[in-house]
């Protein structure tokens, strides 16, 4: 099986199988004549297949009449900052996020510096299977602009936003593994501009990740060894290309990547209370932290560009995910991990709490999750069959199904970036939420 | 009417119009064909300057990082140098972007091979033959390459050039040059190299720019400025090339052009001096190569038109020069490619030995007078109207059918042929005198139109 997913907001697959020059060309031509000849930011994450994919939409773009500025290896969250800085018409993100070395994507960016939104996505969509691209003449082709020192300018604006003479005083010394992605190098600078004495883990530029590049605790055990060693305050782990962190504690304990958010919200909301928007997958803490503060919660469709979409929409003040992402509307419309990184150091030294402490307060609560590959054409029809399972019970279906009781809940959903349907159950009792999702696992499987 | 064709596929590799048949997408499929032809390894591409330079060369890298392709940028490069690089280098071939001398609108790719030579039909066939099919051999992320790049590309050709020049003499003579690089490639290496060899140099259009500032092709009516300056700094000779730097033409110490014709007989003049051997030339060339040729007892050998057809009969026949009527001298002592560089230098070399001017040395070739036009035609019509005048003609004339249709007077020959990269039929005449060449023209003129409009009545 061929592995491609085309989304809303861009198209991931394995490269060489999926991502040829011939596709990545083919949607960057869509999303030239979509931009209609406005200036558009190309930004990578370090996967070696990262100039195939650049080259490919930089030829598209320009023949599109777009001018283009190549960023090189930048983070999606300054890549989305950069755009509304230099008042670009949009950008292309050349990054795969958590997925492995192999695989890379597109995701198109507009001139928010928000992923695209459902109609944007469809128009895209539309004009790619169309297949009738905008074509320059020769002398209206678009041009490469100059390179703008993109670091500098995004770490400036992070330091003027965050309780920096908190920070300061605290003289953190933290650990980052940056997964030889995006992050890699830039995290120096992050570290330096935020007062912290860095110790890095897998800080190099090579494209080749030293484990999946997805935050997770099972992914953290190097970096949690180093906290623990080096008597660090934190630890990060970030993904490929900066759009998620998930944490460890001073105690070298990782943090499921689902404590992100809520350590944030429960930080920030004092600051700034409003709307909280995350997804059906995303744990409780997140809502007993917004009724703690007495904020709303708004739940959506997995995926930043729903989240983040409804984050302006409503008005709220944060959103986030499950998976370590956060966005805080007053300082962009992208899950940002710098800011995220920023967000915790900031939370440990106002509330002058170590980060064990702060997540004992949490509720807790026990998730399981589980996936089940299978092929995208079958996905759908077996999650819909879930409703005989449920019958009787009150469902939702605004994403996938989800059950939701005083007991716990499970959500059941296809992957939007994979082949693959993702089952997730939490409950505050741990049987509970794993005898919950074993009988879904026991009725899906006869369909696999 | 039919629509003029903005694409052609051929021996000269592919050219199209940006903006409609060159594509991203057409560029890296041709990139992806040629990695999977050369099965990885290092390709080194090149460019010329015009605008679309940037949109094709990546789309090219993209195509060939897809198949596990490693490309050299070599960015603005001199043709020869890239051709001598490719040799030298552990490339195992090369891709330049340009579309020589066709309008601005165009661009196109054209593929070298791993000796440094444009791909000949046998090769551009095999090759052709994977992209037909579409089948490329696109790698897994674990066998990608990064893009490296070459800061000075035109070194080792510049130091093969010094090392088979009688470099001395000329050296002596402190030639005075007034050099025109066309806001092309050339610029790259000719002050230096030309500094090297002694001379003071003045440079025209030497700023390398999209826009030519005359039209590609260094023909007598394009260069009229050049004549003026090399009248005004009373300078030795005035040198122009194209913005590929693989032809070049002349203007002497009187600050009258040549012509183009006359640089491969200037150069040709002087080696076979030296060192009497077999030459060889297209159809389409002056007639004083022959009357040369005779002179010092030597075979000449007539090719198809192609720049890699002169090439590989000068190989096959053991060469000592050879080249086209349309500037490209190609000394295969230096590399087997039509090269500026080398016929400058060879044509300064025989003024130092000789202690001649430039005029003078001109007054040693017989004189013919040249005349090309064109008339436009599908490649059907043009096949049509070949098949019609090679009937008519067959009995009376001699007349060679190896490339269009050659026909051979006592004092002069006409030459009909579809041209290889634009939908025109081109027309050259060559007679004793100016008159003889026109009336000629003329008249094959006519016959052509009179044919086309028959055939598509």
């Amino acid at each position: 099986m061929k592995l491609l997913k085309i989304g809303i907001s861009g198209v991931r697959g394995i490269v060489g199988e999926t991502i040829t020059p011939d596709l990545v060309m083919d949607f960057a031509s869509a999303f030239g004549t979509f931009s209609d000849r406005r200036k558009i930011l190309i930004g990578r994450d370090t996967r070696v297949s990262g100039p195939m994919l650049h080259t490919a939409v930089l030829s598209a773009l320009s023949a599109a009449g777009c001018d283009v500025v190549e960023l090189g290896i930048c983070p999606t969250p300054i890549l989305q900052y950069m755009v509304k800085r230099l008042k670009a018409g949009g950008a292309v993100s050349i990054s795969a996020g958590h997925n492995g070395w192999d695989w890379n994507a597109l995701t198109f960016i507009n001139q928010e510096g928000m992923y695209l939104n459902e109609f944007q996505g469809e128009e895209i969509l539309d004009i790619y299977h169309l297949g009738r691209f905008y074509k320059a003449p020769y002398n209206k082709l678009g041009r490469i602009g100059p390179k703008p020192d993109f670091l500098d300018e995004y770490f400036r604006s992070l330091i003027r936003y965050l309780d920096m003479e908190r920070i300061k005083k605290a003289r953190f010394k933290i650990v980052i593994d940056a997964c030889n992605g995006a992050g890699a190098k830039m995290i120096d600078l992050f570290s330096k501009s935020l007062h912290c004495k860095l110790i890095a883990v897998n800080n190099e530029l090579s494209g080749f990740f030293p484990h999946p590049p997805e935050p997770a605790p099972r992914n953290a055990t190097e970096a949690a060894s180093i906290v623990k060693l080096t008597g660090a305050d934190v630890g990060f782990v970030l993904n490929s290309d900066v759009s998620r962190v998930s944490l460890i504690t001073e105690e070298g304990e990782p943090l499921s990547e689902e404590y992100t958010l809520p350590l944030v919200a429960g930080h920030f909301l004092r600051r700034k209370p409003g709307p909280v928007i995350t997804t059906h997958s995303t744990s409780r803490m997140i809502a007993d932290v917004a009724l703690s503060h007495g904020c709303p919660l708004v739940r959506t469709k997995v995926g930043q560009s729903f989240t983040v979409q409804t984050l302006v929409n409503e008005e709220g003040s944060l959103a986030g995910e499950g998976s370590g992402s956060i966005a805080l509307r007053d300082f962009q419309p992208a899950f940002d991990g710098f800011l995220a990184m920023g967000e915790i150091l900031e939370t440990m030294a106002t509330s002058e709490k170590k980060l064990s402490e702060l997540a004992a307060e949490l509720p807790r609560y026990y998730m399981f999750r589980e996936k089940i590959y299978c092929p995208p054409s079958k996905a759908h029809s077996i999650v819909s069959r879930l409703k005989d399972f449920f019958s009787g019970e009150e469902v939702s279906y605004a994403d996938g199904i989800k059950l939701e009781n005083e007991d716990g809940w499970i959500h059941i959903r296809v992957s939007v970036t994979e082949p693959m349907i993702r089952i997730i159950s939490e409950s505050a009792i741990q049987e509970q939420a794993e005898k919950r999702l074993q009988k879904v696992l026991n009725f899906i499987s006869q369909f696999i | 009417m039919k629509k003029t064709l903005t694409l052609k596929i051929s021996i000269s590799g592919v050219r199209g119009v940006v903006g409609d048949s060159l594509t991203p997408q057409l560029a890296s499929h041709f990139a992806q064909a040629f990695g999977t032809y050369l099965n990885g390894g290092k390709v080194l591409v090149g460019q010329d300057p015009r605008i679309s330079g940037v949109m094709v060369k990546n789309a090219v890298f993209s195509g060939l990082l897809s198949v596990g392709c490693q490309p050299v940028d070599l960015g603005i490069c001199p043709i020869p140098s890239f051709l001598y690089l490719t040799k030298e280098s552990e490339g195992k071939g090369g891709i330049v972007v340009t579309a020589s001398h066709n309008p601005d609108d165009w661009n196109g790719l054209k593929f070298i091979s791993e000796e440094g030579l444009y791909l000949n039909p046998s090769q551009t066939e095999e090759f052709l033959d994977i992209y037909h099919q579409g089948e490329f051999s696109m790698v897994k992320a674990d066998k990608y390459k990064a893009i490296l790049s070459e800061e000075d590309p035109t070194m080792p050709h510049f130091h093969k050039l010094l090392a088979y020049l009688d470099v001395h003499p000329i050296r002596e003579k402190k030639f005075k040059v007034v050099a025109d690089c066309c806001r092309g490639a050339g610029a790259k290496l000719l002050p230096k190299f030309l500094k090297s060899l002694g001379c003071h140099v003045i440079l025209v259009n030497e700023k390398i720019d999209s826009a030519r500032p005359h039209h590609h092709e260094p023909t007598v009516s394009n260069i009229t400025h050049l004549c003026h300056e090399v009248r005004a700094q009373k300078a030795d000779i005035g040198f122009a090339q194209d913005a590929d730097a693989d032809r070049l033409a002349i203007v002497d110490e009187k600050g009258r052009a040549l012509g183009e014709e006359l640089t491969l007989a200037l150069a040709m003049n002087h080696v076979l001096a030296g060192k009497p051997g077999p030459v060889v030339t297209n159809l389409s060339t002056t007639r004083a190569l022959d009357d040369l040729a005779r002179r010092y007892g030597v075979p000449i050998f007539r090719t198809k038109i192609g720049e890699i057809h002169v090439v590989q009969e000068l190989l096959r026949q053991k060469g000592i020069i050879g080249g086209e009527g349309n500037g490209g001298v190609i000394y295969p002592e230096i590399h087997p490619c039509r090269d500026s560089f080398a016929a400058m230098g060879l044509v300064l070399e025989a003024m130092a030995r000789c202690g001649k001017t430039v005029s003078q040395l001109r007054d040693e070739i017989p004189l013919y007078y040249m005349m090309k036009d064109k008339v436009q035609g599908s490649f059907q019509q043009a096949y049509g109207i070949l098949r019609g005048l090679t009937k008519k003609y067959a009995g009376q004339q001699k007349i060679s059918t190896l490339d269009g249709l050659k026909i051979e007077y006592e004092n002069a020959w006409v030459h009909i042929r579809p041209s290889n990269t634009e939908p025109i039929i081109r027309v050259i005449a060559e007679a004793g005198s100016p008159r003889e060449a026109q009336t000629m023209m003329r008249q094959f003129k006519k016959e052509i139109l009179g044919l086309k409009t028959w055939k598509s009545s």
